[in-house]
């Protein structure tokens, strides 16, 4: 069937239903007798990667995806961009069904991994991005004004003549991506972008994708294991574990969880036996004057204050507990 | 919709912009390195002065090979590469050895996002521009050739010569994409596209050589005949139009064939974990 999907997608930029991906391998044990018994009667061992998942984004959210190694987000990606065919389910992007690759839904797509590069090795970027106006009919005077942004975003202008193959990982990360949004695509996913890159290439494309998902209609969806990167960009996180989604909601709520604690750090003029804080929360940590305390998030203002109140205090601060602690304990119990 | 997805003249001249930037994408890769881009060209216009040295070499021993003079030998030669060098031009490796390489590597991902006919983009990614170098001479040498015939046919006799080369070039297109399209299931077809190579070799010989089932294999059920033997004889002896028809219509089935092969391979497209 040609044309968009009006079935169960109802405006939403991406959507999933009961979708499921299994694949099979052939198990070898090391060495050379296991390749032996592999290539003459190798045991076929099926994977199920992604298991009855639903789910809607809206256009123009921005979400990060993220899970443990193996979970399933990869493959998930794959099926959303058409790369894969699902095993069973639904899938549409844009009101398209991916995998039937109507051009006018490549058209409106792009896809970005981390650990792979598809730029011309032995050529500059700049005749990928000839080569892109080409591939996507992009109009010369979009094509000029798109790339003249686009460089001075991604900060790319002084390398633009570099044979690819002579660019570090970072540097050939951001010619990438902005190949990737040349033609202005309307639903963008990217896997792990900022893998292997250093804090300042890592930093710059986050901040490339925080401009772009502002522009409003553009859906963004994105995998990476770096909490950074979800933290400062999407407002929305889906945890996916063993193939199925374990969160789904807004990053702030993840801080907001049952068991997790609020930190508050307090310097005080001059120590305080640990006992002084009984009743306000868990002392995890004390170092002379300084004092860290896991307290409960909904009565982290009010400590705060009776802290102020009854000890010294020369410094204090409310922080969230760690992001990564809290998604290795929605990792563990799925 | 058409199995390239050229539906329409804009369509058309799409596809022909794509292959112009195709084109010169390939020759700028080569030209990146400059020793290479020279000692590729040597090496090309090497590797046909030997093959003509050692059909040479043949014919001090024999005078004829079957029912073939040495002059329509050389036509059936220069027929086999000029068919041979078109399709390493154009799909050859791309897809014996380009297509199971992505397929197991995964880099075939990046390709099936494009917004172009995946069959048509991996075919033609890579044109071996350099090999023009090769197949230059190889045209010269088949004028060559002609003359030594006394250009002795009539102009439907050339007319169905080209029409047989394009249908060798389609059959070929078809059976190399059959071969290549395996590497869905075994990951790798290398092994299977190095036989096929080898086989398609035998076309540049007079197939009168082989008797009994290896005639009847390379006539009718892997017909290697198509290739060079059947344009040749059509310049220089009256085909039957129903081999001639047969000739297409085995073509189309092998084509058809290697479509749906396709299709069918691509959806079992499992790509590799990054």
């Amino acid at each position: 069937m040609n044309g968009r999907e009006n079935s169960f997608q109802a405006r939403a930029a991406v959507a999933v239903q009961d979708l499921s991906k299994t694949y099979w391998f052939l198990e070898k044990e090391a060495g050379l007798s296991g390749s032996l018994r592999a290539l003459l009667r190798g045991k076929k061992v099926f994977v199920e990667a992604v298991r009855q998942m639903n789910l809607r984004i809206q256009s123009g959210e921005i979400v990060g995806f993220i899970g443990p190694n193996g979970a399933g987000k990869t493959t998930t990606l794959k099926m959303l961009s058409g790369i894969l065919h699902p095993t069973s389910g639904k899938v549409e992007v844009l009101g398209f069904v991916p995998h039937r690759r109507e051009k006018a839904f490549l058209k409106q797509m792009t896809f970005v991994t981390g650990q792979r590069n598809r730029l011309f090795w032995d050529l500059p970027a700049a005749e990928y991005f000839q080569f892109c106006r080409v591939m996507y009919e992009i109009p010369e005077v979009i094509y000029h004004r798109n790339l003249h942004n686009l460089i001075a975003m991604a900060e790319i202008g002084d390398i633009l003549k570099v044979p690819q193959r002579k660019l570090s990982a970072g540097q050939r990360k951001r010619c990438e991506i902005v190949a990737a949004f040349l033609h202005d695509p309307k639903v963008i996913f990217l896997d792990e972008p900022t893998i292997a890159l250093d804090l300042i290439n890592a930093r710059k494309i986050r901040e490339f994708i925080g401009e772009k998902g502002k522009e409003g209609d553009r859906t963004i969806l994105l995998t990476s294991h770096n909490m950074a990167d979800i933290e400062q960009v999407c407002p929305r996180v889906i945890i996916i574990n063993q193939g199925k989604i374990a969160f789904d909601g807004p990053t702030r709520d993840l801080y907001l969880l049952k068991g997790f604690q609020k930190q508050i750090r307090i310097v005080l003029e001059e120590p305080r036996p640990a006992n002084a804080f009984s009743g306000l929360g868990q002392v995890r940590e004390m170092n002379g004057p300084e004092v860290w305390l896991e307290v409960e998030p909904a009565r982290a203002a009010s400590i705060a204050s009776h802290l102020f109140a009854h000890f010294p205090v020369k410094d204090i601060a409310i922080t969230d507990p760690p992001l990564e602690k809290i998604i290795e304990s929605i990792y563990k119990t799925g | 919709m058409s199995p390239w997805g050229i539906e329409s003249l804009t369509g058309i001249r799409r596809y022909g912009r794509l292959i112009r930037t195709l084109m010169k994408v390939s020759l700028m890769r080569h030209m990146a390195y400059r020793p290479h881009f020279f000692m590729m060209i040597l090496g090309k216009i090497i590797r046909m002065a030997l093959l003509f040295f050692f059909f040479q070499a043949i014919f001090f021993q024999v005078n004829r090979i079957g029912d073939w003079t040495f002059d329509q030998v050389l036509l059936l030669f220069a027929t086999f590469h000029i068919a041979d060098y078109l399709i390493s031009i154009t799909f050859h490796r791309n897809l014996a050895f380009g297509l199971p390489r992505k397929v197991q590597t995964g880099d075939l991902d990046s390709q099936i996002i494009l917004p172009v006919n995946l069959l048509f983009f991996v075919s033609l990614e890579d044109l071996d521009m350099i090999d023009f170098f090769s197949f230059l001479p190889t045209l010269g040498f088949l004028l060559y050739v002609f003359y030594r015939l006394d250009f002795a046919f009539t102009w439907v006799q050339v007319l169905i010569y080209i029409l047989l080369l394009a249908n060798a070039l389609i059959f070929l297109y078809a059976v190399i994409l059959l071969v290549a399209t395996t590497c869905f299931w075994t990951t790798q077809s290398f092994g299977l596209a190095v036989i096929f190579d080898n086989l398609m070799r035998i076309g540049r010989y007079p197939l009168d050589i082989f008797e009994g089932f290896w005639k009847a294999l390379f006539i009718y059920f892997l017909p290697l005949v198509f290739i060079a033997q059947l344009p040749s004889q059509a310049l220089w002896k009256t085909l039957s139009w129903p081999f001639i028809l047969y000739a297409f219509l085995i073509t189309g089935g092998f084509l058809a064939l290697a479509f749906r092969f396709w299709k069918w391979g691509l959806k079992s497209y499992l790509s590799a974990s990054t």
